[in-house]
């Protein structure tokens, strides 16, 4: 016999991604699901943010790492709460483990909450966190191909920042072919080119974040 | 390596109507996956025969079926097929478009035999 089922494998996830929304949607917090592969700077995307807008937003942080709290180590300094998601092993954050850690911040008191995803492009970009958006970075060193070949979060993610831009010269990254394939895939993102390490085009990022935590407070 | 969380959601959904609908033995799983959600099917498989191990569904065919990128033009009303990740309609080369296919994650079906009663 057959047994019509027809439903989402991943309704589990979503429901839960969706109770995680409503509550941040009432404590008025923007919550950034951040994703990219390893090493392509979130983390020191991260310090920076915090160095230029602690002063003037309550930023928390959730960061899953398949290991080790290293870091959550670099953003201590900045005196935040931070949450650390050990997936040990697993290659993605899912809605079960954000609404878990989720009692542990004042929601009342913050006004953005950074999660940084475990590196990687494919599995993320598939589960909801009840995030307000998805946001891609990519690096130059990992080559200008990314876009073509994870079409889902270069679709899925509302903004992209290109990291490292500095280091350009040292590399084969074709600015023009990058920025075409993302255009083809979704054609009205907002790219921003960035040194995280020089500080190139970090003033435009913190313009464009400061309009979306003032987006979601009203 | 999404797919092991996936099968993991996909045979509890698959265990839990077997025992609802008193099968015995599950024969099929009926399963749909869009394009975008790069899904390697023997990966997939590997995952799903590692969740349903010594369960009534340890020997049921995985049927995965997947189906391409489709998208409708919100500029000239358009239905298109996704080639080669170029999101822009066909017709009218805007790329104001909304993905009609090719995110599913969906169970359709099983197939069993169920117990005597």
């Amino acid at each position: 016999m057959e047994i019509k089922i027809m439903k989402n494998i991943l309704d589990r996830n979503q429901d839960k991604a969706n109770e995680v929304r409503n509550l941040l949607l009432l404590k008025k917090v923007l919550m950034v699901n951040i994703i990219s592969s390893p090493g392509a700077g979130k983390t020191t995307l991260l310090e920076r943010t915090c160095e230029a807008m602690g002063a003037e937003f309550r930023i928390g942080v959730i960061e899953g790492d398949i290991t080790t709290d290293r870091d959550a180590q670099r953003l201590k300094k900045y005196n935040i709460p931070i949450v650390v998601i050990n997936t040990e092993g697993g290659c993605h954050l899912d809605s079960h483990s954000i609404s878990k850690v989720l009692d542990s911040f004042d929601l009342d008191n913050l006004d953005v909450l950074f999660v940084e995803n475990v590196g990687n492009l494919i599995c993320p970009s598939q589960f909801d966190l009840g995030e307000s958006f998805k946001m891609a970075i990519v690096s130059t060193t990992e080559g200008d191909d990314k876009p073509g070949k994870y079409p889902m979060l270069f679709r899925e993610a509302i903004a992209v920042l290109l990291n490292k831009i500095d280091l350009i010269p040292y590399t084969n990254f074709n600015f023009e072919s990058f920025s075409s394939d993302l255009k083809k895939i979704n054609s009205q993102i907002p790219l921003f080119e960035i040194s995280c390490t020089r500080g190139d085009g970090l003033t435009e990022w913190y313009r464009w974040i400061t309009d979306q935590i003032n987006i979601s407070r009203l | 390596m999404h797919e092991i969380r996936i099968a993991e959601d996909l045979s509890a959904i698959v265990l839990d109507t077997a025992l609802s609908k008193n099968l015995s033995k599950v024969t099929k799983v009926n399963i749909i996956f869009g394009q975008l959600i790069q899904i390697v099917p023997s990966i997939f498989e590997f995952a799903f025969r590692e969740t349903v191990r010594n369960s009534v569904a340890e020997n049921a065919e995985l049927d995965i079926e997947i189906v391409p990128v489709k998208m409708k033009c919100m500029n000239c009303g358009s239905d298109f097929q996704v080639k080669e990740n170029l999101f822009a309609c066909n017709i009218c080369s805007s790329t104001d478009l909304d993905i009609i296919q090719g995110k599913e994650l969906f169970i359709k079906s099983i197939e069993g035999e169920q117990l005597w009663k």
